[in-house]
């Protein structure tokens, strides 16, 4: 199996507090996990269960305090709407502004410009600046920039839908698009049927560590019934 | 990935920009205009009322000021500019050396065009160019690489320590008065000078002044030294960023 992450026995924390020797908390303590190319990992798991720590150290915005992490040679993305819009620039520098953050190079988004305003319902909108954008324009935007990146492992904490009813059915496709499309997926959810519906394989994490890995079935069957 | 990294600090630069000058009516102005107010009301208190200018008082703190303005603004901004980006640090995967490095960018820029005009009323109030000019660059390479490090450093502690924020103006201004800016050296009593005489800031000053107001050469022996300190201060304030950037992810907003 061709693996792109795999974590083991890997573990976060964090200091809660701004005192001096204040106590760590370890919201991951104990997490193992092979990630395949291709696969469709669904992530459950009550609040607080470090779910979203997971998804950021497999991001690489975190780096784990214990455990071992190996990575291969792939880009990952942690789907998020809002990388702090500039106020008083346009919506094409705020665009390319955003996709130089998310790693895009320079060329890639002026090629992409013109789909970005076209997909983000712009119009003439696009040369004005933010400060005179509703909120769901500004959502719009910042939607219609992160998927333009194509990256190898894509994680989404919960599934965005984003805008009014049409651009909500709009984003959702453009999401199940990218999962259904050979991407690499790990999706966090609340959602039990949308990850049976979209995901091949499960993993249950409760208080910072992995409780049971494998099929949707099997995964979901144990912890509805630890749910109970 | 290099280039990834040069693109992301000149566009954010860029947009730096241009959101500051829609920030304020002025705009561009604030550049020209904070310097000469401060220089207005330094050369009230030293020269007309204290009596303690010298000959030419005014260019002298002119040049003090407005190198002083650029010095000042890069170590502030450099240094608040990784802990005011937190929450970006923690939404995405970025180098962190981009907040800072953006800033001082930025303010080089905005000096570069005050120099010039600095340099055009100079020669208009009778300081013509000279060839000593020449050793411009050296001498505000040496001070960037100063402040950069200064800068560097604080932005690394800033977001561990950000009560460091409190401290930092009157630190500065503290350096401010020990760096000659407002005062020549020759007028500093005698112990005092040579402790004074230890601060890099305040040779390169001495020594700017002395390039455009005197025409005359920079002491080399002594700029070696300086730009020694300043690649060592650079290379310290670039190391502490790069050691404490997993940190900055796990701390509160």
């Amino acid at each position: 199996m061709d693996s792109v992450i795999s974590l083991q026995q890997v573990g976060v924390a964090f200091h809660a507090q701004r005192r001096l020797r204040s106590a760590p908390y370890w919201a991951l303590e104990d997490v193992s996990l092979e990630l395949a190319r291709g696969q469709r990992l669904g992530v459950v798991g009550r609040n607080g269960a470090g779910k979203s720590t997971l998804l950021r150290v497999l991001a690489g915005i975190l780096q784990p305090d214990r455990g071992r992490l190996r990575r291969a040679d792939v880009s990952c993305q942690l789907l998020s709407l809002s990388l702090g819009f500039v106020p008083h620039l346009s919506g094409r520098d705020n665009a390319v502004l955003c996709g130089l953050r998310l790693g895009l190079r320079r060329r890639e988004i002026d090629a992409q410009l013109a789909a970005i305003c076209d997909y983000a319902e712009l119009g003439d909108f696009f040369e004005q600046p933010v400060t005179s954008y509703s909120n769901g324009m500004i959502l719009r935007l910042g939607f219609a920039v992160a998927i333009q990146v194509q990256p190898d492992v894509l994680l989404l904490d919960e599934l965005l839908a984003v805008g009014d009813a049409a651009f909500q059915q709009k984003s959702s496709l453009a999401i199940n698009e990218r999962i259904h499309a050979g991407t690499t997926v790990v999706l966090v959810s609340h959602d039990e049927d949308k990850i049976a519906d979209l995901c091949d394989s499960v993993l249950w994490m409760e208080q910072g560590r992995s409780v049971l890995y494998g099929d949707c079935d099997t995964v979901l069957k144990a912890y509805r019934a630890a749910a109970r | 990935m290099r280039l990834h990294f040069f693109e992301l600090v000149w566009f954010s630069t860029y947009a730096e920009l241009r959101a500051e000058r829609s920030r304020s009516y002025l705009g561009l102005a604030w550049w020209l205009v904070e310097p000469a107010l401060m220089m207005a009301a330094f050369w009230l208190v030293f020269d007309r009322i204290l009596g303690t200018g010298g000959p030419d008082y005014l260019p002298f703190l002119l040049v003090g000021l407005v190198v002083w303005q650029w010095f000042k603004s890069s170590i502030v901004h450099a240094g608040l500019a990784i802990w005011m980006n937190l929450a970006l640090i923690h939404q995405v995967r970025m180098p962190v050396l981009v907040f800072p490095f953006v800033h001082l960018l930025s303010d080089a820029l905005k000096f570069a065009f005050v120099f010039v005009l600095l340099l055009a009323v100079l020669w208009l109030a009778g300081y013509p160019p000279s060839a000593a000019w020449l050793s411009l660059p050296l001498l505000l390479a040496c001070l960037l690489a100063c402040a950069g490090g200064c800068g560097l450093l604080l932005a690394a502690l800033m977001p561990l320590l950000p009560d460091l924020r409190f401290v930092i103006e009157q630190l500065l201004t503290v350096l401010m008065f020990l760096s000659g800016v407002v005062f020549s050296l020759q007028r500093v009593p005698a112990p005092y000078s040579d402790w004074l005489a230890w601060n890099p800031v305040l040779l390169l000053l001495e020594a700017l002044r002395g390039v455009l107001l005197q025409g005359q050469w920079p002491d080399w022996a002594m700029l070696g030294r300086i730009s020694l300190l300043a690649v060592l201060l650079a290379g310290v304030g670039l190391a502490a960023v790069q050691r404490l950037a997993p940190r900055y992810p796990k701390l509160a907003v």
